[in-house]
């Protein structure tokens, strides 16, 4: 995860908003290129796939430049735009009907980035991480999504709040909720979800 | 399994899968500007080169000017916050429309009551009707009176070519913004230059190029494409709560001392 896509600059975001809203294409290109990891990020963990993913967040962007004119100067745009992928993203997955899916295979494959673990504890990490990503494919959709919110695109709960169109007491009970679920998955104390 | 996770041992593995996931990564915005671009609703900023490119950014340039026929108190400080002309606004295009002359240009160009004198004029306008003086007596007069508009016809002097889609040589036109919300606009499509020009003080535009087309936007915010009124170069500025317009064929020098010339 870049530093870049994910670390909120929202004064810089209002000035590239404002030049956006007044007709400054390079302004737009660089809000866009600014959060395009982020915003792949959000619709890969609802579609699973690359392809859907990248389609989701091209027209997520998309729409999103023709509602700048609409959008409420000063507010954060992070979440507003994550929220207009969210929803592209889920309308695709709706379309092709398939049950929600947060794919981490790619995650499977790959070795933890950790190298200072002995082999035992290297080991004991990967079996956990098995396990949490079983335990993830077991969870609802708004709960594999609260978590992959807060987990993996390391959003605020203010945003996690905006992108889901919920309360941010929402959030933390949803997020709380989740976790539970999850431990109970991995701990083999409850049957999947889904 | 060993022993099961506590909550500290599900935080940490969950962050580290988060960190180890690989996303694919590449620039999505040239493709992104391309659906905008397809859309075909596509603000006229959407239609510059990014970047270097040898194309002069004139030479893309899709605007819209808007002339408030009506300024409410929030259109004008909108047109100020813009362009600081008040009555000019500049906003997306939708696409860029035709400018191709049709045979209802004319008649188009004169619509209203005719009337035989700038008095004449002034009274049916309700505000004070100025002329070039430097163009002489106009040959027609229109009042418009919903919205309020005037229409100075010039239809030939010397040295200012007659515009082939209408047959005169100069139109002014002149609101007053006060009236009701409907605005007029014109549109600039490739090949016109815009370029911000003080006309006698004030801050105003000069277009340039290509024919531009004019139309209303009515009350609702939608755009009612207006008769085709066709001119070549165009001066646009504000004075005195009045915009005014000139079109005729003449370079932005000519325009800016005719435009000293209004009595």
């Amino acid at each position: 995860m870049t530093p870049d896509s994910v670390e909120g600059r929202p004064s810089e975001d209002t000035v590239l908003v404002e030049r956006a809203q007044r007709g400054d294409s390079d302004a737009y290109g660089e809000l866009v290129r600014r959060y395009q990891g982020l915003a792949m990020r959000t619709a890969y963990v609802i579609t699973g796939t690359t392809a859907e993913a990248e389609d989701a967040a091209q027209d997520g962007f998309t729409k999103a430049y023709f509602a700048i004119g609409r959008f409420r100067t000063g507010a954060p745009f992070r979440p507003w735009l994550l929220r207009i992928v969210a929803n592209e993203a889920k309308n695709r997955r709706k379309a092709a009907g398939r049950r929600p899916t947060v794919d981490l295979s790619v995650a499977e494959e790959r070795p933890s980035g950790d190298t200072a673990l002995s082999p035992e504890a290297a080991a004991l990490a990967g079996e956990r991480r098995e396990l949490v990503l079983s335990a993830l494919r077991g969870l609802r959709e708004e709960d594999r999504l609260v978590i992959a919110y807060r987990y993996f695109l390391e959003l605020s709960e203010a945003e996690m709040a905006e992108t889901l169109g919920v309360a941010r007491g929402t959030v933390k009970s949803r997020l709380s909720r989740a976790l539970v679920r999850l431990r109970e998955l991995t701990a083999g104390e409850a049957r999947p979800d889904v | 399994m060993s022993e099961p996770m506590d909550e500290r041992d599900l935080d940490r593995t969950l962050s580290t899968i988060g960190r180890d996931l690989a996303y694919p990564t590449r620039d999505l915005w040239p493709e992104v500007r391309a659906r905008i671009v397809a859309r075909g609703r596509a603000p006229w900023w959407s239609r510059l080169p990014l970047g270097p490119s040898p194309l002069p950014v004139a030479a893309t340039l899709l605007v819209l000017i808007v002339v408030l026929v009506a300024l409410t108190p929030s259109a004008v400080a909108f047109a100020e916050r813009v362009l600081g002309v008040p009555g000019i606004q500049i906003f997306p295009v939708p696409e860029t429309p035709s400018t191709r002359p049709s045979a209802t240009a004319t008649p188009a160009l004169f619509t209203g009551t005719r009337v035989s004198s700038l008095a004449q004029a002034t009274q049916a306008a309700g505000f004070a009707v100025q002329a070039p003086t430097g163009l002489g007596e106009p040959d027609a007069i229109y009042v418009d009176k919903a919205p309020a508009r005037v229409t100075l016809v010039y239809t030939s002097r010397p040295g200012i070519p007659q515009s082939p889609a209408v047959g005169v040589s100069a139109v002014v036109v002149e609101f007053r913004g006060s009236f009701d919300q409907n605005v007029m606009g014109k549109a600039v499509g490739p090949g016109t230059t815009l370029e911000s020009v003080a006309v006698n003080g004030t801050p105003g535009f000069w277009l340039e190029g290509a024919p531009h087309q004019v139309f209303y936007r009515d009350p609702a915010g939608s755009f009612v494409q207006e008769t085709l009124r066709l001119a070549e170069n165009t001066l646009l500025w504000e004075s005195g709560g009045i915009t005014y317009r000139l079109e005729a064929q003449v370079a932005k020098a000519e325009a800016l001392r005719l435009a000293g010339t209004f009595r």
